[in-house]
């Protein structure tokens, strides 16, 4: 089954390289281009596409609001964030607005397929920087001696966590510890899920609880 | 103003020498005394004395008026622009009253007008920020992320020798837009306009944190009122630049980055527990802090916290009627 998918960024060669590189999967295709957050908000009605890739900053409507909006008139319609800023706050917010995942333009070409295939598994995406910034926090908080369900990790596991930790990206890890990068992407996964990472509700309500976004 | 007196200084020495003058020539025609045709040496005398007691008459009378001149020539010397509202003391002035009431009157148009000066240029300075930030984030930043995903293309479709030399190039691409992006979020954060103050500010706090390993304890009061886009950017460029401080200064443990309300006052409290000895009137950034809360319609105090540590406060007046 191939994965229908609507593109909106304002800016046309992006969106173009965007396509290409989803259009070269045999499980990705693109359905629908849209230039801004109001066009794409129409258009995943009316197309009802299974994702959405939304840039988070378009004129007319941003992506936050667009994913706002898809979520509440189509919620079949998953939504992913693409964005500039490397930035705790911005990524909470889009998982707020309902994205499921949030992937770093500068990282795109790398993350960008991983990060529509964890969607569509309904997993959150999570880029370098702030899987590092949870997993360092999760650290700390077991250091501390708080009661956590210590998850049980292998020992492959425990080394990509440390990695993690220190802010690696996963074509980095893969490098280090010499396997691909499809591995790492499958041991991230893992690794989220065992420690409550996993989806946006999860996410959302530790981001809540630790103060790094406003309910 | 006070009208009793007024009289210009000019008249009043005038006034004081001819009335000294004519004091002494009613001594000369009411007194028996004459001069010979051969000046004697009492007559000397005589006149000598008379010449000084009006010469010390005059020097008193004088002195009491041009005193008050001296005492205000040093008080402007003294008078700083950069901390308004000192005036001078117009009761105590005496004669040159007018003087000082016309100088307290300058002072107070001067800081209006610098005040009102500084708001322009800040303003000005922001403008430019925005438009670069944003044509930085844009223009070139969206153009370094479609080479990027090019990039990719041709790395996948180049023969081997090629794919590394690509490759490298893709890295160089990678870190020119990380840069592009850090530049434009430093020039102008929008995060302000897209996420609202608080998660601003958190994200501030996040930053300093990823930065220096300082950890930032937060308190934002629940319920705060939407505030003005220009009373935003004020808290917020306050708090960057305390937080900045102290990154750079303070050798903190801990710091408290706090936001709440007493009535329609808004209080930003940054406070850590570093090595303190901050001088509010010194250094670039706190007057920066100081301008910019001005701009506002605000105060902002730096003070040293007993015990070690800083505390910057900055008190903002919240116009409800203005979401």
């Amino acid at each position: 089954m191939t994965v229908r998918i609507l593109l909106a960024d304002d800016h046309a060669l992006v969106r173009g390289g965007l396509r290409r590189i989803l259009d070269a999967e045999a499980d990705l295709t693109v359905v629908a281009e849209a230039a801004d957050g109001a066009e794409a908000v129409d258009l995943a009605r009316a197309t009802r596409p299974d994702l959405a890739i939304l840039d988070i900053s378009m004129p007319r409507m941003t992506g936050l609001q667009a994913a706002r909006e898809i979520t509440r008139r189509v919620p079949a319609v998953r939504t992913l964030m693409l964005s500039m800023h490397d930035n705790e706050q911005y990524f909470f917010s889009a998982l707020q607005a309902g994205a499921c995942g949030y992937v770093l333009k500068s990282v795109a070409d790398e993350d960008l397929v991983a990060a529509c295939r964890a969607a569509m598994r309904d997993e959150s995406f999570l880029y370098a920087g702030v899987a590092g910034t949870l997993v360092r926090d999760f650290l700390d908080r077991m250091r501390r001696g708080e009661r956590i369900s210590r998850a049980v990790l292998t020992e492959r596991e425990e080394e990509v966590v440390k990695l993690i930790a220190e802010g690696h990206t996963s074509r980095q890890i893969a490098t280090q510890l010499v396997i691909s990068h499809k591995t790492v992407d499958h041991h991230r996964a893992n690794i989220l899920t065992k420690l409550g990472m996993r989806d946006r509700t999860e996410l959302t309500r530790y981001a809540i609880r630790a103060g790094l976004i406003e309910p | 103003m006070r009208r009793e007196l007024s009289l210009p200084l000019f008249w009043r020495v005038c006034l004081i020498n001819g009335a000294v003058f004519a004091l002494g020539t009613l001594v000369l025609v009411l007194s028996p005394a004459t001069v010979s045709e051969r000046t004697l040496w009492s007559e000397i005398v005589v006149l000598a004395i008379g010449l000084a007691v009006i010469f010390t008459l005059n020097g008193l009378l004088l002195r009491s008026i041009l005193q008050p001149l001296d005492h205000l020539t040093g008080a402007m010397a003294a008078i700083d622009l950069r901390q308004p509202g000192r005036r001078l003391d117009e009761t105590a002035a005496g004669p040159a009253t007018p003087l000082v009431a016309g100088f307290n009157a300058m002072l107070e148009r001067l800081e209006a007008e610098s005040t009102t000066s500084t708001t322009r240029a800040l303003h000005a300075q922001e403008a430019e920020r925005q438009r670069i930030a944003q044509e930085l984030h844009d223009e070139v930043g969206q153009s370094l992320t479609a080479v990027l995903l090019g990039l990719k293309q041709a790395v996948d479709a180049a023969p081997p020798e090629v794919a590394a030399e690509l490759e490298q190039v893709r890295e160089t691409t990678r870190t020119s837009l990380e840069e592009v992006r850090r530049i434009s979020q430093r020039l102008r954060p929008g995060v302000l306009a897209d996420l609202g103050l608080l998660n601003s500010l958190s994200s501030l706090a996040s930053d300093l944190t990823a930065r220096t390993a300082i950890p930032v304890t937060r308190g934002f009061l629940p319920g705060l009122p939407a505030l003005a886009p220009e009373a935003e950017l004020v808290v917020y460029r306050v708090a960057q630049e305390a937080l900045t401080n102290v990154a750079r200064h303070a050798h903190a443990d801990n710091v408290e980055l706090g936001l709440t309300r007493r009535g329609n006052i808004l209080t930003l409290r940054v406070a850590d527990d570093g090595v303190g000895g901050a001088d509010a009137t010194a250094g670039a950034g706190i007057q920066g802090m100081q301008e910019r809360a001005r701009m506002g319609g605000g105060r902002l105090q730096v003070r040293s916290r007993r015990g070690g540590g800083t505390e910057v406060l900055l008190d903002l007046p919240i116009d409800e009627a203005t979401p």
